[in-house]
């Protein structure tokens, strides 16, 4: 008897296609009209539906007990959680739209500095830069004030302004050197920018990774200014260079992207050396007299 | 799991540094938890330096960034090496639940509660202490795994033991006793909660499996349907998250898990009970003692 009821069973489940997806188990109390099973076997076979087994289970569990759907605490957390998130995405927009404003500042300041290497006289071209300055100054400080509303998370946001952030150190760097042939300190980076105070300021990486991507455009600017006949600027930026690369190796850096651009800054100075060299043994670097095709040959 | 550290490279730059530093005038401090700090002392030794020429101005200000760099890297390690301990201990937690089944319940538990608490004490601690400030986002890719895996332990467990699901507040405040009133507490993030969520899933699916082939289906439903709401929870939070593509991919994992379990369960109801009585409330050791069937 038993074993007719089984192959019943199993019978009417074969006709439907083994699909695990598909809830079968609803086909089940539809054996029971065969006849009221007297095995033990039949009452465990799930008769339960998902719901009775559900709410029969429950009463066993001490504490907080499955209800049929999720148990409120459960769904409590779950939508904590997707307030909180929606929060921080918002916040993360608004602040996507700021550093697109920086962005495009840092591209209009950049396009005025290029024409230093088209030998525009460099007063003109830092006049011109410069203007930029008090935007980015006000755009940061705009950024500061987005990010001050979650306190703490300046870090949790971060990559969103690293790039563009490195780029205006680099161009202030550049501008510094132009004027006055020195680096740019962390702080004197900091305070152009208006980052002085406690809750935005600027990475020291992200300003070291600034500090190398400006010494990528000396190589340039030295070739350029040869060019142009100006024969003791590889020396001058030989100089520079070549202390900028003995202080970067008092760093231990670890094999980052920091660390990268520092070796590339090896290259930069290489490239210097070759030029400030093509200079000098031509006898140019004393005089500023020789140009035309003397200034060409110094490009080799 | 060998962790290798070349500690005699370590040790190499950190003497070369200290020598570094003694050279500047600034005491090497610990680290300045935000950029502003740094600045601070940057900006005492420049103004000395601006009285000096370019040239140790340079080597100055450098010595300043060395030391901030050092801090930070040391800093970095310790909480690697933290979170790397952490994660071990919560895989041991983990592995000592999945012996759980319906004779050694209480034992093994237990046993589990002990190895969680150690894991708290011994090596969360570690976190706690060299994670203050903008730490707690400027390193979480440093501790994030072994958070995750503190996560996932702690809430396989909480299961096993009540059938519920262990929420963040509860876990938080289970990790306020390990920090000084003095020292900001570590507060295990959103994210990193979720991330620890999604890992908890594919331990369960072991741990339906497992007790499925132990014959404890019902314990296997429970597990199913639970971890049916965590999925169906997690689906409206996930695309919100920060970096969502670990995420994403994990709830692709997640919902094969959910799948798995369902077809074990199915498997064995329409074919394993042909053979072998189902543990029910009629047997006699069953966790299920005292409860009423329901007949149709």
């Amino acid at each position: 008897m038993k074993s007719a009821f089984r192959n019943a069973y199993y019978l009417t489940l074969s006709r439907f296609s083994l699909n695990p997806n598909a809830s079968i188990l609803h086909l089940v109390p539809a054996v029971s009209t065969f006849s009221s099973p007297p095995s033990s076997v039949f009452k465990n076979l799930s008769f339960r539906s998902p719901l009775t087994a559900t709410l029969s289970s429950a009463s066993m569990v001490g504490g907080d007990s499955d209800a049929p759907q999720s148990s409120p605490s459960l769904e409590k957390q779950f939508e904590k959680f997707r307030v909180e998130l929606e929060d921080s995405g918002i916040l993360r927009e608004r602040i996507r739209a700021v550093v697109l404003e920086i962005e495009s500042a840092t591209r209009l300041m950049q396009a005025s500095l290029l024409l230093v290497h088209q030998s525009k006289p460099i007063p003109e071209v830092l006049e011109k830069a410069k203007a930029r300055i008090n935007v980015l100054k006000d755009l940061y400080n705009k950024l500061a004030e987005v990010v001050r509303e979650c306190p703490g998370q300046y870090y949790r946001y971060h990559g969103d302004w690293r790039s563009e952030t490195q780029m205006i150190v680099s161009l202030l760097a550049f501008m510094h050197w132009l004027e006055t042939g020195t680096l740019l300190m962390h702080t004197e980076a900091e305070e152009k920018l208006g980052l002085n105070n406690s809750d935005f300021g600027l990475d020291v990486e992200d300003y070291l990774i600034g500090i190398c991507f400006m010494s990528n455009e000396m190589p340039r600017y030295v070739v350029n200014q040869v060019t142009a006949g100006d024969y003791d600027c590889p020396r001058k930026v030989l100089t520079f260079l070549t202390d900028l690369n003995a202080a970067f190796r008092m760093l231990n850096l670890r094999n980052d992207f920091l660390r990268k651009k520092f070796d590339s800054m090896k290259y930069d100075l290489r490239r210097v050396e070759e030029v400030y060299y093509d200079v000098k043994i031509r006898g140019l670097a004393t005089s500023g007299d020789s140009v035309g095709d003397q200034g060409t040959q110094g490009q080799s | 799991m060998l962790w290798l550290y070349s500690t005699s490279a370590v040790s190499r730059r950190i003497s070369v540094s200290w020598l570094m530093a003694t050279n500047s005038k600034i005491k090497p401090q610990r680290l300045p938890p935000s950029a502003a700090d740094s600045s601070l002392a940057l900006e005492s030794s420049v103004k000395r330096a601006n009285t000096m020429s370019t040239h140790s101005s340079i080597k100055d200000a450098f010595s300043i960034y060395t030391d901030y760099l050092n801090a930070l890297n040391e800093k970095r390690e310790r909480v690697v090496k933290a979170s790397r301990d952490v994660t071990m201990n919560s895989k041991k937690v983990i592995f000592q639940v999945h012996r759980i089944s319906k004779n050694n319940k209480e034992e093994v538990l237990e046993k589990a509660e002990k190895d969680l608490a150690a894991v708290t004490d011994q090596h969360m601690s570690r976190l706690v202490k060299e994670l203050q400030g903008t730490d707690f986002w400027k390193l979480r890719r440093a501790y994030s795994p072994g958070v995750q895996e503190y996560v996932e332990a702690a809430t396989f467990f909480k299961f096993c033991q009540t059938g519920t699901l262990l929420k963040l507040d509860e876990i938080n405040a289970s990790l306020l006793p390990l920090s000084d009133p003095s020292l900001e507490p570590l507060q295990i993030n959103l994210l990193d909660y979720l991330l620890g969520l999604a890992d908890l899933t594919g331990e369960l699916m072991r741990l339906a499996i497992g007790r499925i082939s132990d014959g404890e289906v019902e314990f296997a439903e429970r597990i199913c349907r639970f971890v049916r709401d965590i999925y169906r929870e997690l689906t409206l939070v996930v695309p919100l998250m920060d970096d969502s593509l670990d995420m994403k991919l994990k709830m692709d994992t997640m919902l094969q898990s959910v799948v798995k379990i369902e077809n074990a369960c199915f498997s064995v109801r329409v074919r394993g009970s042909e053979y072998t009585p189902l543990l029910g409330s009629s047997d006699p050791s069953s966790f299920l003692l005292g409860v009423s069937d329901v007949e149709l």
